[in-house]
Formats: C-alpha cells, structure tokens, sequence
C-alpha cells in the first residue's frame, strides 16, 4: 500500500471521528462535508473516478446543503 | 424498549453476524490487489460487444441495466415523497411568490460571492452537461453530471439571490425532468419488446468505440437519468428551500423584495 493511500484512510479515519465527535448540528454537517471531500480523494486514489464524482457531489455539495436548510427550517419553525 | 434489552439484542445481533462477515471477508482478494475476475471480463468484454470505453455506465446500463431501473424509479419514488411531503402543506399554485419570514435576518451577500457564482455557475453547468454526454467514453456519466448541473443552479441562487433562481427552477420543466427522465429510461427498456426483443436489449446502432455517441440504448438510458437526477435535486433543493420562505398568494407578477 502506498503513502499516499495509508495517509487518506488515516484522513478518513479522523474526518469520520470528527463528525462523531461535534456535537453541534451545523458544526456535524460541515464535518459531514469534509469527511466527504476525503472520501472523494480516497476513490479517486483507489481509481474509481466514477465513485468519487459521485461522491463529490452528493456526500459534499447536495446532502450537506439539504441539512442545513432542515437545520434553519427548523431553527425559524422554533421562533413562531 | 430498555437499554440493557437493546444491548442485549446488539450483542446478540454481533455474535450471529461476526463469523459470517468473518468468513466473506477473509475470503476476498487482499486490499489493493489487481483488478478482480468480474472487471476483467468485462474490461475485455465491454468495447467488443458494446463499443464503449467507460466500462462503468457497460455495467449500470448495459449488463446490469435492470438494477438501475431499480435504483432509478427508488430516487423517482424518494423524491415525489418529499415533494408531496413539502408541498403539500404549501399549495400547487406555481403563481404563489415566497417572500422573507417576519423578523428573519437577512444576510446581504459579498461581492467577492457573487462574482465566484457568475464565474463558476456557468463552468459547473458546462461541465455538467459535458459529464452527462459522455458517459459512454469518460468517467461519470448521467447521475454525476445531472447532480453538478443542479449544483450549478445553486450556484444561481447563491449569486443572484433566491428570487432570481426559483424564478429559474419554481416552474413545471423540473417536474417534467423528473417523471420525463424516469420515462424516457423505462421506454428504452420497453420499446426493445416491441421490436420483438428482450427487456432492455441493445438493439440500437452502437456506434464507434470512443466516440460519443457510442453505446447505442445506453445513450438515451443515460439521457434519462440525467434528467430525472437534475429535476430530482433541483426540486428537492427548491422543496426544501421553501421551508425557509413565506409564501405570498398572488400572481406572481408583483415585485419582490428580496
């Protein structure tokens, strides 16, 4: 196994422990992001580009933004 | 149900399924080895029989084209649910205006974000499209390029402010997208039966190996879910962006603030 591979299943490894590790929802989705653009680098690494588009773009860009729009729904239906 | 029963289940649950994960894992190729059997037949196969050199969308459209009509119709059915979810409480009436809650502050956005969002928009949409069209020559394919182009739509809200966008996206060609792309792939795999073939044969021409517009059916299978996963996203983003407006009842034409 490479360098490069052992260093981004370490970067995944800690990038998954900091989502489990925040606490705060909007802090949780950002780390949810970045676990993501790990996870994009590690396929593509491991030659799947297919993957890591995919990746890119749903575990990155979609379901990040999905959440914190859910987060500020929820935040103005508590202020009513 | 109590946490020591829930622990209880969990160790159970861990004790059945360890030696049989156990057994399947050991008896996998070791991590990082060469290209596994499966992939090499049909790395072999894919441009003899199909005349494509992304051996990805052989696989998702071609050799395992049911699986993804399965997948598709999932992604159909999970978006029509959220929509009729958020929707439903809203109203059908596409003239309806959303307008800034009372009392919600509004951040201005800075120059330097919208000039990012008119300088990447356009780029992101470009190779959206560009990643939808070859999917039978380059990686990615329908599903990657349909979700960057309703990121690139984002890109419009975030640069030109939430009117402007659901302007571009709050009309029925989403919706049209949406069912259409489902449609149009379940088509492809019924019209083969009229011709007296099977469910989703390749019976079409299919074209020269690297070209784009190889892969016979696999090119409007391809087509259709790009458009189902750009209308999907686009409208789950809008459905869920909603959430966070005011509706006004009108006719649309009366200017907004915001």
């Amino acid at each position: 196994m490479s360098v490069l591979l052992a260093g981004l299943l370490i970067l995944a490894a800690l990038a998954g422990t900091g989502v489990v590790l925040s606490r705060e929802p909007r802090r949780q989705v950002f780390a949810l992001a970045a676990n993501g653009a790990v996870l994009t680098l590690l396929f593509f690494a491991l030659q799947a580009p297919d993957v890591a588009l995919s990746e890119l773009a749903v575990g990155t860009a979609a379901t990040p933004l999905l959440f914190l729009v859910a987060l500020a729904a929820m935040r103005i239906d508590r202020q009513r | 149900m109590k946490p020591g029963l829930r622990v209880a289940l969990f160790a159970v649950a861990v004790l059945c399924l360890v030696p049989a994960v156990w057994h399947v894992a050991a008896a996998m190729p070791p991590f990082g080895s060469e290209t596994a059997q499966y992939g090499m037949v049909v790395n072999k196969l894919g441009p003899e029989l199909r005349h494509i050199s992304n051996m990805v969308s052989a696989v998702n459209f071609d050799f395992r084209g049911l699986d993804t009509i399965g997948e598709e119709f999932m992604l159909v059915g999970a978006v029509t649910g959220a929509v009729l979810l958020l929707r439903g409480s809203r109203g059908e009436n596409i003239a309806d205006r959303a307008d800034v809650i009372a009392g919600r502050a509004v951040v201005g956005r800075a120059e330097s974000t919208i000039l990012i969002c008119r300088v990447f928009g356009p780029l992101l949409l470009l190779f959206g499209l560009y990643m939808a069209l070859h999917a039978t020559v380059t990686p990615g394919g329908g599903f990657q390029g349909g979700v960057m182009l309703a990121s690139g739509l984002v890109l419009a809200y975030l640069g030109e402010g939430y009117r402007g966008w659901r302007r571009l996206v709050g009309s029925r060609v989403m919706d049209l997208f949406e069912g259409g792309g489902a449609f149009v792939f379940a088509l492809a795999g019924l019209a083969p039966m009229a011709a007296g073939a099977a469910f989703l044969e390749n019976v079409l021409p299919l074209g020269k190996f690297k070209d784009v517009f190889s892969g016979g059916l696999m090119l409007i299978e391809n087509a259709g879910v790009a458009f189902a996963v750009t209308g999907g996203f686009t409208l789950l983003f809008l459905e869920f962006l909603e959430e966070t407006r005011v509706v006004v009842k009108g006719d649309g034409g009366a200017e907004e603030r915001r």
